[in-house]
């Protein structure tokens, strides 16, 4: 993490008349190790006037190479961007409470599902936004009396279509259902054991050993990434000390997330962004401490550079490419940050 | 010829390069055992970022690059110590100010006799006073009394009677949640030859710097002579009337206090 200063040996005569010599602090560079990367805060190019964002909550890529932002703004809840930033189109106002936005590829079709923390609700539609399937509060796991109790803030869809729905804000139960929604299983919740959980935020299916997918889970106010097998048992904690992590994002042999905010630092905009490789070590954050290991154990990680609030979602696109969504943020639209080779 | 050339061409791509507003330093990470102390504690900052260095200060003052480069943890043993720190780079804005405060135990209080505090903000009783938990800034948290009166009146009994040499207070300046520093504090010590308690120290708070944000402030009150004395009493005035910029101009604030210590 450095700034490169070029300039010091370069002639001022002429510089000094056209430039004032603030113009020659360059950009930051993010990260660590092979995962370094230039951030552009002016990535969308949308019209604040007529495309505002509330809280950016996640993103995703379509099959079409888009970018797709899900807000809880309900003038727009979500806007398609190409990856220039370049905004295409928008569609969505019924979901004032958009948090959890997961794309499934269905038979060739890609296929949204949305969780609405206000409706306590998880909704699948088309990638146009027309309503395919709407899941409510889980009553037939026999935890929840009453729709409040279910606050769903995220998906996970496994290949077989089943869909694994996170109650982060609820009771911390991941709930599994069928493709057609109908229930199948739930695990997690809160408690005192190792299989339990608390701010169940994130959950994403890991395919990175093809003959063994597993789903990670995020218990957020643990600083931790939870492995389970596909029907729920708990497999092992991924402890991150300090980072209030969002949920898991698996390209290629990486596991990215957004952290909310730093554990040492709470409600001080102290987010970053990390990222895991596939022997779960941290071996980058992106405006955050250097990952170090001691005696195997990782030392306590936090903000270093305040170039993000709060980020709540990361996105990886087909060129490698990150998409960083922000909560509570001042309602900036995403950044973008390019890989350095 | 070629020189300038370069230094043109530099200039061009750091203007198209930079798209990003210079970024600001977090502050450090602080680590200790605790806020309070008997012999002596030890902090520790760290800051995992190569390029950096974080300054720090002891005596009160916001920190400069000027000042000691923070190597190795600090070892504290007076009464009070205020550590400041800042982080400082190249390139980038230097960090908000780190400020915490490290605190000795005090000679042993057996028990503190007080103005009856507000019934929303009581704390766990007069004990709350001499606990040794605190250090935090949260108004609802049970390591505060909370006050809306003229005057608190603080009766301290020693475990024995012996020589004191300064008293140290804890309070809270809160701006949103109306919490002031005092105005005044009075110092008294129980003289057994009059039967009455005579004034030791007498402090007239500055209220000048009215900071929007909330911390926790350690005020130190020093005799002017040395006394020998097992009753203390502490009289501390709020603040009446909030300043004219404030959402409450003109109303009496809050005092908060929590720990007090005797040495």
């Amino acid at each position: 993490m450095h700034r490169r200063k070029f300039i010091k040996n370069t002639s001022l005569g002429i510089t000094g008349i056209l430039w004032k010599p603030e113009i020659f602090v360059e950009e930051t560079i993010l990260g660590h190790n092979n995962k370094r990367y230039r951030l552009n805060t002016q990535w969308s190019q949308a019209d604040v006037a007529k495309n505002p964002v509330n809280d950016c909550h996640e993103m995703v890529q379509n099959s079409k190479g888009n970018i797709m932002l899900l807000t809880n703004e309900v003038k727009n809840n979500v806007l398609i961007y190409d990856k220039s930033g370049k905004l295409l189109s928008t569609w969505g106002s019924e979901y004032p409470g958009a948090h959890g936005f997961t794309l499934f590829n269905e038979n060739g079709q890609d296929v949204m599902f949305i969780c609405d923390n206000n409706l306590h609700q998880v909704i699948k539609t088309t990638v146009d936004g027309r309503v395919l399937l709407k899941l409510d509060y889980p009553k037939e796991t026999g935890q929840y009396t009453k729709p409040e109790e279910y606050v769903p803030t995220e998906t996970a869809i496994a290949p077989n279509g089943d869909i694994y729905v996170a109650d982060g804000y609820g009771k911390d139960f991941i709930i599994q259902y069928d493709a057609a929604g109908r229930y199948k299983n739930h695990f997690g919740g809160r408690g005192t054991e190792a299989k339990h959980l608390k701010n169940a935020h994130g959950v994403c299916i890991d395919s990175r050993n093809k003959n063994n997918p597993t789903l990670i889970v995020t218990s957020r106010q643990e600083n931790a990434f939870k492995r389970f097998t596909m029907a729920g048992e708990y497999i092992e904690t991924i402890d991150l000390p300090g980072a209030w992590v969002c949920r898991p994002v698996i390209k290629g042999d990486y596991l990215y997330a957004a952290v909310l905010q730093s554990n040492a630092s709470q409600g001080k905009k102290s987010g970053f962004v990390t990222i895991l490789d596939k022997n779960n070590k941290v071996v980058s954050n992106l405006g955050g401490s250097t990952p170090n290991y001691t005696g195997g154990k990782l030392d306590e990680m936090y903000q270093t550079i305040k170039c993000f609030d709060y980020p709540h979602d990361v996105c990886i696109d087909d060129e490698e490419n990150m998409y960083v969504a922000q909560w509570n943020s001042g309602k900036v639209y995403p950044y973008k940050l390019s890989p350095i080779a | 010829m070629r020189k300038y050339y370069l230094g043109l061409m530099v200039v061009v791509i750091s203007v198209h390069l930079r798209a990003q507003p210079v970024f600001q330093l977090a502050p450090p990470l602080l680590k200790y055992e605790s806020v309070f102390f008997t012999s002596s504690t030890v902090a520790s900052l760290q800051f995992a970022m190569s390029g950096t260095t974080i300054h720090y200060t002891l005596d009160g003052k916001v920190p400069t690059d000027k000042d000691p480069v923070y190597r190795s943890p600090l070892k504290f043993s007076n009464s009070i110590t205020n550590l400041q720190a800042k982080v400082f780079a190249d390139g980038f804005l230097p960090s908000e100010t780190m400020r915490a405060a490290f605190i000795k135990e005090g000679l042993k209080i057996k028990s503190v006799a007080y103005t009856a505090p507000n019934e929303r903000f009581k704390g766990n009783g007069p004990q709350t006073l001499f606990d040794n938990q605190g250090g935090v800034t949260g108004i609802n948290s049970k390591n505060w009394l909370g006050f809306q009166t003229d005057s608190v009146e603080l009766e301290i009994n020693l475990q024995k009677k012996q020589k004191i040499s300064e008293v140290l207070i804890n309070m809270l300046h809160d701006y949103n949640s109306w919490v002031f520093l005092p105005i005044q504090i009075k110092l008294f010590a129980f003289d057994e030859r009059q039967n009455s308690f005579v004034q030791a120290a007498e402090m007239n708070a500055s209220q000048t710097a009215f900071i929007k944000e909330s911390s926790t402030v350690y005020t130190i009150l020093k005799p002017r002579k040395k006394i020998t004395a097992q009753k203390l009493k502490l009289v501390i005035y709020p603040l009446q009337s909030m300043p004219a910029t404030h959402p409450g101009s003109g109303k009496p604030a809050w005092l908060f206090v929590d720990e007090i210590k005797v040495y």
